[in-house]
């Protein structure tokens, strides 16, 4: 029985990693199709292939935080990690619903820690790891911001001279292959690592695998998988982009938001902080906006990101409660 | 003053209030965040200034 309900679990991780892709690819290609670079589909193949090799690059530091930096790893069952993913998966649904802002990243930490603390009370969750997670929810936007806002007035001081407009374009164009990719490669870094970290709790839950264990490489495989698979089929079916959303970007402002937010996804997933992939290139882009003029900006979007770092941990939380006390009770 | 600069107080402020938050492993995060985006919001200043100049 226990078998059945580890394989179920693991199904459920992955579907969420799949949705994650599917959710998600628009981030990293919305601007290669608005400006024509790539075909969608051409796009969401590229996004794809970086979401999967990701896992050749980055470690495994982020599936760690998520496995034993947020909740004591002795608190964990396959009723924890069950109620935890059904409490994020839930809190995303409802929000969707709801038509309220919400951060998959963010609900998944929430959901991990409300189902621990239904089972064992605060003392079972890791106030430093939180604490961590928590500010970076907060950062990981305002560097983005901070960084494409530089990095496109620098630009922008070096080729207003340009005395071939269209050659620069062009030069653009090609670049924004590199940023797409790179900001695809942190995408598939930062948020597959989120499911591999559940499958790792799962794994020390039913004493698969130790605290202290390396993440299996059939994890590693199939969560990247996952994610690859999501942006494969979801990408092309987006067509209200991030892009086009938030700000009108031009290949330049393109390549500067992407290679920002996947520089800030580089850094967070080396130091193994998972931090919301959307909200980071939301801020980039924003900084990207920004640096045109303010009301360049649709900040009805932004504002919503803000929404979501108050409501996301708190409202997934109570959602893996709930759903660990009728697990309890069921069982 | 520049609405624009006003945002990047605002944004340095709020980074001002997480420093104390912050782990101590990457409190060195937020106290770069504070000083960059205050220039920032100073030399946007400066801009808005001179444009009405």
């Amino acid at each position: 029985m226990e078998d059945v309900l580890f394989w179920l679990v693991v199904a459920v991780a992955l579907a969420f990693d799949f949705v994650n892709g599917f959710h998600d690819a628009a981030n990293s290609i919305a601007t290669v199709v608005a400006t024509r670079v790539l075909k969608p589909f051409q796009a969401v193949v590229w996004a794809a292939t970086f979401n999967f090799i990701a896992f050749a690059v980055f470690g495994t530091k982020v599936a760690a935080t998520i496995a034993t930096g947020v909740v004591d790893p002795d608190v964990l069952t396959i009723g924890v990690v069950f109620a935890g993913l059904i409490g994020a998966i839930a809190w995303n649904v409802l929000t969707a619903w709801l038509g309220l802002p919400s951060s998959s990243s963010h609900a998944l930490v929430g959901g991990m820690v409300g189902a621990a603390v239904a089972k064992a009370g605060w003392d079972s969750v890791i106030k430093e790891g939180l604490r961590k997670i928590g500010v970076f929810i907060v950062y990981s936007p305002l560097i983005g911001l901070a960084l494409a806002f530089s990095l496109f007035v620098i630009v922008s001081w070096i080729v207003h001279r340009a005395r071939q407009p269209r050659r620069v374009n062009r030069t653009f164009r090609v670049l924004q292959l590199g940023s797409a990719a790179a900001f695809s490669l942190g995408h598939g870094a930062n948020d597959a690592q989120k499911t591999m970290g559940v499958i790792l709790a799962l794994l020390i839950a039913t004493g698969r695998a130790t605290e202290h264990a390396e993440v299996p490489l059939w994890v590693v495989l199939s969560a990247h998988a996952s994610i690859a698979l999501g942006t494969l089929l979801g990408g092309w079916r987006i067509v209200r982009t991030m892009g086009t959303r938030l700000t009108h970007l031009q290949p330049m402002g393109g390549v500067c938001a992407e290679s920002s937010a996947a520089s800030v996804l580089f850094f967070v997933s080396a130091k193994g902080i998972p931090v919301s992939t959307t909200h980071t290139i939301t801020g980039a882009i924003v900084g990207v906006g920004s640096a045109r003029r303010l009301s360049a900006v649709r900040w009805g979007v932004a504002r919503r990101v803000v929404w979501a770092w108050v409501l996301t941990i708190p409202g997934a939380a109570a959602v893996a409660a709930l759903t660990y006390w009728i697990i309890s009770l069921v069982s | 003053m520049d609405r624009r600069a006003l945002f990047f107080f605002g944004a340095a402020l709020l980074c001002l209030a997480l420093v104390p938050l912050t782990p101590d492993t990457y409190r060195y995060v937020g106290v770069v965040m504070l000083i960059w985006l205050t220039v920032l919001g100073l030399l946007s200043h400066l801009d808005y200034r001179s444009r009405l100049r």
